[in-house]
């Protein structure tokens, strides 16, 4: 079985990790399989880009980070939408929706 | 305490080790072997390193950081090469070192400002004529110099100044100052030489000087009815009672006359000439020269004629210099009582600033400054081109190391930054060794220009600017240097740079060497140059100190007396001198015992002009008095008649003995009783002509009138000949004086030789400065051809192996090696010879060299020494190519 993979859009893996964390917090594995299955495995990751996009998020304060116990039972350092990510998340998708749309019409029209 | 820096980066590699561990889980779930999964993990991952790079990125402290790894990388790299780490650092501590000590040295003769109250308004007045002044000024006390086809002189008479300052109230003030004479003073009975300074009372507030205790002097000290009372410098209060405030009040005997000292001066102050060495501040009515009852000064001081007076002024904030000269001019013409006899002969007032102290030391070493300079200029270059080599070479062997690190996932940014911090950190290990460089050289100098009462003090504290400028030069070299190669550095391709490493020399490599070669030879021109001048100027100071000076200068001591100033006068005076050298000659091992007014081979000396029978115009001359066994003393042999007798001297009998030269000059014959006139109307007889001889300099010749000394003189030099070494004879010419008069110091004893080296202490200076400089420029060649070298044959380790497997001999890989130095020295040399011909060329028509120096024998012979030392450069790389093991260097290449 072949699947054709995606590369993802510059600048979306940032609103991914947004909406992932939007459904509660995670730890940067438990993301990366979130974004994978969500995507129904159709976008190509590399998952180790998520840590640079992580920690860019995390200096803008969009999200905040703690080490915490993982379901697992091992500590991992487990990511959460902050107040100012979930505004910022609205405003990103809301965007997004926009120029999906307007790409949309283009191919169509 | 963690750093925050640690901390982070333990907690980022926990995170992603998490990360790895559970992918891997999961793959093992999916049934994958242990190590299959874990491979499988880092696949779906991507580059771990990569990642925490770009993780760090984000981080505020950063910057700070990398900094810190940075230099214990730059470091490790720096230890690493110590030959060329060690070749740079000593490169930039020499170079910057001597730079800014000769900057500083130029700095504070030509540049600096006397430290006073606005230094801009201060003038220096001197008046200009084309031709001789004539019967206008009949006697004169200051100095005169030839600037182009003008006369410049600095000496007024008291009516000029007088009507100087009546014409410019309000727009100027006018001071007066007569010469730093060396007079004896006695502080609580101790004697010493020092140097005074007459100064008119308002001379101080002229100058702009402030005091450190006490007050400086005023109009009301400067009267021939006043106290007598002096200011001395914060120097000399130091020396005699080491604190300013101790001196206020003392006081202070100079020849009969007891001073109170009124006020030290500010340290700041060192004197109107740049390395003053001035100790007491008299005021002008009040200097010995003018209360002997029957000084010249006293006597004639007053006179239209005599001019004898120097002149400072300082203008007010609105006038002028044009302005004032023009003031200056007619008050000046309006005191001659003597008209000019013609209009080449009419003095004019020239005003120059004095913002940077008097001029005359700056007129004599002015030129050689500017020279001195160039060759500073020089030496930097080579220097800056000996670490950029040395940079260079550096960087090019780190090419595998950079190919590794940029496929690691280095970032080119980060690449560059590491090469900046690591030539920075070189760069500041050699400027902080400078810093002791600059000061030994400083202090090497002060000692030279200071050395036996050369007339200098000089403060040599290196200058901060100067350091900076030459730091920055050579720190800017460092850097740029630094950073190039790690801008090619960024670009190499790594896989083939990781590929070849760094055994073979493909052609890349060779490209990358090809600035280094260019600075070698762009350094061996300059060498050449430096070299050269180094030759010349030594050769020129071992000429001048060897050539016949027409007297024998083996085992003649010279010394000063004053007995005038310690009480002797009148029949006890001439007794002390008859004495004298009556037990002198006595003593076992003096052959003969010379008395002068003027010590010969001093520098200077007085001149006068004379006239014979029927001669116009008279022939200047020195004129010497002296006693009969003068000519004995110094050798100096005659060419006809007879010397000047005991009786006659003894008695002022009106005879003299002409030099050689000023006999031809004068056009008598017969020489021999002829009849001549002194200026100032004295007729003398002549009885012998001596032999012509160096007079006052070693550099210049001049024609002497000897004439019969005068024992009313105050002080006197001894000239004595001695069979035995003079350092032997000298005890007991000590016990003679003793014996005659208890409080009498003998000042400045020095050997003719030692007299003689005193007089070349500015061309010793100047030749010992260029012999350094091209030793320096000889040193610096020398390692970055070494440097350059080693690098060269070392990278090429392989192909040195592969020919020498092929069968080429070890003499045959010398030969590569030494011949391919040699070429690019070669190269250099060859540009080097024209251009140091032409620069001598230059020099000659400029006036820095003389017309009859021969330069082209000490430019073929810098050629030399710079190939023999370029060979001796080379030959340690080109045995350690030639011992190559080749199995080794194939296996490792």
């Amino acid at each position: 079985m072949t699947q054709k993979k995606t590369d993802l859009l510059q600048g979306t893996l940032d609103l991914l990790v947004l909406k992932t964390l939007a459904q509660g917090p995670q730890h940067g594995y438990g993301i990366a399989q979130k974004i994978l299955v969500m995507s129904r495995e159709v976008l190509e990751v590399q998952q180790g880009s998520l840590y640079p996009a992580l920690h860019r998020l995390e200096k803008k304060g969009m999200v905040s980070s703690e080490w915490k116990e993982s379901e697992a039972g091992r500590m991992a350092k487990i990511y959460s939408l902050t107040k100012a990510g979930r505004q910022h998340l609205a405003q990103e998708m809301e965007q997004w929706q926009r120029y999906t749309s307007a790409i949309n019409w283009v191919l169509e029209g | 305490m963690r750093l925050p820096w640690q901390k982070a980066e333990t907690e980022l590699e926990r995170e992603i080790r998490y990360h790895l561990e559970s992918l891997a889980a999961e793959y093992e779930l999916q049934g994958l072997s242990r190590k299959e999964a874990e491979q499988q993990a880092r696949k779906v991952f991507g580059g771990v390193e990569s990642v925490k790079e770009e993780c760090r990125d984000l981080r505020w402290w950063r910057w700070a950081a990398d900094g810190v790894q940075d230099l214990r990388y730059g470091w490790r790299m720096i230890r690493k090469t110590p030959s060329i780490s060690v070749a740079a650092v000593v490169s930039l501590a020499l170079g910057i070192g001597a730079t800014s000590a000769i900057l500083t040295l130029a700095h504070t003769l030509l540049w600096s400002d006397l430290c006073v109250k606005a230094p801009q308004q201060l003038d220096e007045v001197l008046w200009i004529s084309q031709d001789h002044a004539g019967g206008m000024v009949r006697s004169t006390s200051g100095s005169m110099y030839q600037d182009g086809a003008l006369r410049v002189a600095d000496f007024f008479s008291r009516a000029a100044i007088g009507a100087m300052q009546q014409r410019t109230a309000g727009k100027a003030q006018i001071a007066g100052h007569i010469g730093g004479e060396l007079v004896s003073s006695s502080v609580n009975g101790k004697v010493s030489v020092v140097r005074l300074r007459g100064v008119t009372g308002n001379f101080f507030a002229v100058v702009g000087a402030r005091q450190a205790a006490g007050r400086l002097l005023q109009h009301a000290d400067d009267t021939p009815s006043s106290v007598p009372v002096l200011v001395v410098t914060h120097r000399f209060a130091d020396r005699t009672w080491g604190s300013d405030s101790a001196a206020v009040g003392r006081t202070l005997r100079v020849n009969n006359t007891t001073y109170e000292i009124v006020g030290v001066l500010a340290a700041e102050f060192g004197g109107l000439i740049p390395g003053d060495t001035t100790d007491l501040y008299v005021p002008l009515e009040q200097t010995p020269a003018l209360r002997q009852p029957d000084s010249f000064a006293r006597q004639h001081g007053d006179s239209p004629t005599t001019w004898w007076i120097q002149v400072l002024a300082r203008r007010a904030p609105a006038t002028t210099q044009v302005e004032l000269q023009r003031l200056l001019d007619t008050a000046f013409a309006s005191s001659w009582t003597v008209p000019p006899t013609k209009v080449e002969a009419t003095p004019h007032i020239r005003v120059q600033s004095a913002a940077r102290g008097l001029g005359s030391i700056r007129h004599d070493l002015g030129n050689p400054m500017w020279m001195l300079l160039s060759l500073v200029a020089l030496v930097l270059v080579v220097d800056c081109a000996n670490i950029a080599n040395l940079l260079l070479a550096r960087a090019a062997r780190r090419q595998k190391e950079v190919a590794l690190r940029l496929s690691l996932g280095c970032s080119r940014g980060r690449l560059i930054r590491q090469f900046l911090t690591e030539s920075l950190l070189l760069a500041s290990i050699g400027a902080a060794l400078s810093l002791p460089v600059a000061i030994a050289a400083g202090q090497l100098m002060t000692t030279l220009l200071g050395s036996q009462g050369a007339g200098m003090t000089l403060s040599m504290q290196p200058h901060l600017s100067t350091f900076l400028i030459t730091g920055a030069i050579a720190i800017a070299t460092a850097v740029l240097f630094g950073l190039y190669p790690a801008f090619r550095a960024s670009q190499v391709q790594t896989v083939p740079a990781l590929k070849e490493g760094s055994g073979s020399a493909g052609t890349r490599s060779r490209q990358l060497w090809a600035p280094a070669k260019m600075l070698v030879f762009g350094q061996t021109t300059l060498g050449v140059l430096l070299v050269a001048s180094a030759i010349l100027f030594t050769g020129k100071l071992m000429a001048l100190v060897n050539q016949d000076t027409g007297f024998n200068r083996d085992h003649v001591l010279l010394f000063d007396v004053r007995p005038g100033e310690v009480g002797h006068e009148g029949e006890a005076l001439r007794n002390f001198y008859f004495n004298a050298e009556q037990r002198l000659r006595d003593l076992p091992g003096v052959e003969a015992v010379g008395l002068a007014q003027t010590r010969p081979m001093r520098g200077g000396g007085s001149w006068t002009g004379v006239k014979g029978p029927g001669q116009a115009r008279p022939s200047q001359t020195a004129e010497h008095r002296s006693n009969a066994g003068f000519l004995d003393s110094m050798s100096i042999p005659l060419a006809a008649g007879r010397a000047i007798t005991p009786q006659e001297a003894r008695g002022g009998l009106k005879v003299a003995v002409l030099s050689e030269d000023l006999a031809r000059d004068m056009g008598l014959s017969p020489a021999l009783g002829a009849h001549v006139t002194v200026e100032g109307g004295e007729t003398y007889q002549v009885v012998g002509i001596a032999r012509a001889a160096r007079y006052h300099s070693m550099s210049e010749t001049a024609p002497v009138l000897y004439l019969p000394f005068d024992y009313n003189s105050s002080s006197a030099t001894f000239v004595v000949r001695t069979s035995i070494p003079p350092s032997d004879a000298f005890f007991a010419i000590q016990q003679v004086f003793q014996g005659l008069s208890r409080d009498l110091p003998l000042v400045d004893v020095y050997t003719m030789e030692q007299q003689i080296s005193r007089t070349l202490q500015k061309e010793r200076l100047f030749a010992w400065l260029c012999g350094s400089f091209g030793v320096l420029a000889l040193v610096l060649c020398a390692v970055g051809l070494y440097g350059l070298m080693s690098n060269i044959t070392e990278r090429r380790t392989a192909e040195v192996g592969i020919r020498m497997a092929l069968g080429a001999s070890r003499q045959a890989v010398m030969k590569q090696v030494i011949g391919e130095g040699m070429l690019l020295v070669a190269g250099g040399v060859v540009v080097g010879l024209p251009a140091a011909w032409v620069v001598a060329r230059f020099a000659i028509a400029e006036g820095f060299l003389a017309k009859e120096v021969a330069y082209s024998e000490p430019i073929a012979l810098a050629a030399g020494v710079l190939l023999a030392a370029s060979a001796l450069a080379v030959l340690a790389p080109s045995v350690r190519a030639a011992s190559v093991d080749p199995m080794r260097a194939l296996r490792e290449g």
